[in-house]
């Protein structure tokens, strides 16, 4: 087999793809036989290839490199380079992976991971067809990974996925959104499937509500360019946030086979109650951090980063009141929020269990019990706790909340595999359940459009501002206070 | 139901890698032949003054019974040194840690977390937020003397309880005028150490003439004695005799005990009762009744800031006080 990666002299290859198929090679996951081939604009050889590879495994790898293993790794690891913006851009690319497979014995199969932006993904896979890099079904296999965005609104991921399709069957296609290869998104499925305590507990009989944040310490760092054009709606929402809502929403499916799997998820996001019109601007909130202080250090504002408009209107933070319109959730709200500069790095889900009655121990309104909540802590500190409340010892009756908390680092001890690790295991093996199908991208895009329209409409009305290292604004605290309920810190 | 120290583990760390830091910590554990629970009932944020002598990281807290209150209220702690005053800009520097408790079979691990920071007051939560945990209560045990300062602002943002012992208060109507202005904050309760010892001579007051709203109370003159260094809990006596009655207030004395019973910390006598609380408890004399004793808890500090750690609700009698001393 033969993994080339578009783009294998960026950023992303760099810090997570060659330290994540180092790690594969470690553990003895990657075919025996194999060949990793970078291709990028500038020539390089591939010693300074295999260097630039090297410097990322050590910078970035979980485990520290390991100069023997490191030495059959870099056996494996080639350069090609290749214009994309040419017709026959290809050409030297595609004689050089014919060489370097003969040489090494490799049958052909091939997988391109097209770590490039999203501009360059119908071009380049249609290249690839001309070139004839994908060979007809009979013998070889092709299968072809696309990083997200897919897409900057419904109709340029429709388009994107109509130049895929063209050149790749859908079931060859690998759509990545990385937070589906987290041990611990992978771990809601078991949980809820694999223990007979949390099911039957997931509806609206006593689910009050469900909370999703994922939180980013970050700025927009070096990244404005794409930022300014994206923004947390469609960096975070469109993708990660609404397939971790179905991961922790979807239906039971009757067996674990990817399309099963993945057929409920888009049943879920289907089920998504759209938000139009006015409905947006109380449902939705958005927001750009301004200058604050993470970690007692000052930072700057959006708008005074490198590279973004001094007006603009780019929402770094977005809040959102979702409902399900299905059996299992009416009536339950989720709410969502995703944004940059908050005070730590966290994604988390908790269900927010039905308080119990206020009779016996809740009787004291000013004393109300914490009800009880299934937190799912997904990064950083992997695990899930379930608060309860509990009698003190004594001789007076005194609850406390406590947790039953399961904590990966201290149960399993060791390194949990990168998500990237695990995703690009699943591709070698056929394997698409952690991939995004063509319906759900553009079911996920069709619920999020409206909300795009609307800002659209209104300009810069209603974008709130935050001061960096704060948990948003005040309209996101308002959106579900609300409600009665309050935001759950991770 | 504390287990006794078991082990104890220490990296140096940065602001910005605690997190990282500590899960290494876990994972290293997790590693071991003995399985570790990580426990955790609440965020404990112990706030201390820079000393002189720039402790060690690992020492900053080393005179205070930190493992003996999370050995019995698992808590992550957070130890924070601010220099606020005196360095605005110096750098600042953090360490993380594991303690762990309890036999083989039944082994629990504390989370510990000491920052030194030097950063403006203004940019303080920006660093608390990040290490404590959202989904369990937070106390802040301000440990130095409340009548040097009040306590930052942002503490009071992040925090639910705000525990101290106004015992060690040098001047008690500046850790008055600290706390009062508590009283009114309803996102803040406060816990005083030094209220929970006037347990037992509240009790027997209120065993010998009933509840203070109670009519045997009314217009009755109180005299509080106390010894040297004990001016903070008679005050607080004194605040709580006058704030429970709304009409015919109790009319209270307080005075420095004479020379005498070196064990005696208060006494309080009334026309037909005499009340003397030492540490074992307090002797009351009623005129027309035999004499009967109300025994102190027996508890350690840690005992007590474990007690206090795990009240949830505001201490309806000790904000009564305060705003009585108030007026």
């Amino acid at each position: 087999m033969t993994i080339v990666i578009f783009g294998g002299a960026g950023d992303l290859a760099h810090r997570k793809l060659l330290p994540a198929l180092y790690n594969l090679h470690v553990d003895g996951l990657l075919p025996p036989r194999l060949a990793i081939v970078g291709v990028g604009r500038k020539p390089t050889t591939d010693d300074e290839y295999r260097a630039f590879a090297k410097d990322g495994v050590q910078k970035f790898s979980r485990r520290p490199i390991d100069e023997q293993t490191w030495e059959g790794f870099a056996a494996s690891l080639f350069f090609g380079a290749a214009d994309l913006d040419s017709e026959a851009g290809l050409a030297p690319l595609g004689a050089r992976l014919d060489i370097i497979e003969h040489e090494r014995g490799l049958n052909g199969d091939r997988i391109y991971y097209l770590a490039i932006p999203p501009t360059l993904f119908a071009p380049t896979v249609s290249h690839l067809a001309r070139s004839r890099f994908v060979p007809p079904a009979e013998g070889k296999s092709a299968r072809v990974i696309v990083e997200k965005p897919i897409g900057r609104d419904l109709e340029s991921a429709r388009a994107i996925n109509d130049a895929i399709a063209k050149v790749f069957a859908e079931h060859q296609i690998y759509r990545i959104d990385h937070y589906l290869g987290k041990e611990t998104v992978q771990n809601i499925l078991v949980m809820r499937f694999a223990n007979s305590i949390f099911e039957p507990l997931f509806n609206q009989k006593y689910v009050d509500h469900v909370q999703i944040t994922v939180a980013e310490e970050e700025g927009v760092g070096t990244r404005a360019g794409y930022y300014e054009q994206a923004g947390a709606l469609r960096d975070m929402v469109q993708n990660h946030l609404l397939q971790l809502l179905a991961m922790v929403a979807m239906e039971p499916p009757h067996s674990l086979d990817a399309d099963v799997i993945r057929d409920e998820r888009l049943e879920l996001l289907r089920s998504l109650r759209r938000v139009e019109g006015d409905a947006v601007d109380d449902n939705v909130v958005r927001a750009q951090y301004t200058a604050g202080f993470i970690a007692g250090k000052a930072v700057p504002g959006y708008r005074e980063e490198r590279g973004v408009a001094a007006a603009s209107q780019t929402e770094t933070y977005v809040a959102l009141r979702v409902c399900i319109d299905n059996w299992r959730w009416a009536g339950v709200p989720f709410f969502l929020r995703t944004g940059k500069r908050l005070p730590k790095r966290a994604s988390e889900i908790s269900v927010h269990l039905k308080e119990v009655p206020p009779i016996l121990f809740n009787a004291d309104p000013s004393a109300r019990l914490d009800p009880s909540i299934l937190s799912i802590r997904i990064q950083p500190d992997e695990g899930f706790s379930l608060g309860i409340n509990s009698k003190v010892p004594g001789p007076h009756v005194q609850v406390y909340p406590v947790k039953m908390d399961f904590h990966y680092g201290s149960t399993f001890g060791g390194t949990s595999p990168e998500a990237y690790e695990r995703l690009l295991l699943d591709v070698i093996a056929g394997d698409a359940t952690l991939f995004m199908r063509r319906d759900a991208v553009e079911a996920a895009w069709q619920w999020v459009m409206p909300i795009v329209e609307r800002w659209q409409e209104r300009g810069d009305a209603g974008l709130a501002t935050y001061p960096a290292g704060e948990w948003g604004p005040a309209d996101g605290e308002q959106l579900i206070r609300s409600t009665g309920r309050r935001w759950l810190a991770p | 139901m504390a287990g006794a120290l078991a082990d104890r583990a220490w990296r140096d760390s940065a602001p910005e890698t605690i997190e990282v830091d500590l899960a290494a910590l876990w994972r290293d554990a997790g590693q071991g032949d003995v399985a570790i629970a990580r426990a955790v009932m609440s965020n404990l944020i112990v706030v201390r003054a820079p000393s002189a002598e720039r402790r060690g990281l690992a020492d900053i807290a080393a005179d205070l019974p930190l493992d003996e209150v999370v050995s019995r209220h698992p808590s992550r702690t957070i130890v924070l040194e601010h220099c606020h005053r005196d360095a605005p800009s110096t750098p600042f520097s953090a360490g993380v840690g594991i303690v762990t408790f309890g036999p083989a079979t039944a082994r629990y691990g504390v989370e510990q977390i000491v920052v030194r920071s030097a950063c403006p007051e203004a940019s303080l939560l920006s660093i608390l937020r990040r290490v404590v945990r959202g989904d369990v209560p937070t106390t802040v045990w301000w440990t130095e003397d409340l009548s040097d300062g009040p306590p930052f602002d942002p503490l009071l943002t992040i925090g639910r309880q705000l525990l101290y012992d106004s015992r060690h208060w040098k001047d008690v109507s500046r850790g008055l005028a600290a706390v009062l202005p508590l009283t009114d904050n309803r996102r803040v309760d406060l816990a005083d150490l030094n209220w929970r010892r006037l347990a037992p001579m509240r009790r027997a007051l209120v065993d010998v003439r009933g509840p203070l709203a109670a009519v045997a109370w009314r217009g009755v003159t109180v005299t509080v004695r106390y010894a040297p260094g004990e001016t903070a809990i008679a005050s607080l006596l004194a605040g709580w005799l006058r704030g429970e009655r709304r009409t015919d207030p109790i009319r209270v004395d307080v005075a420095p005990l004479p020379k005498g019973d070196a064990d005696a910390i208060l006494t309080v006598t009334t026309d037909d009762v005499t009340a003397t609380q030492s540490p074992r408890g307090v002797d009351v004399t009623p005129a027309s009744a035999p004499p009967f004793v109300v025994a102190a808890a027996k508890e350690s500090d840690a005992d007590a800031i474990a007690a206090e750690l795990r009240a949830l609700s505001p201490d309806g009698a000790l904000l009564s006080a305060l705003r009585a001393l108030g007026n």
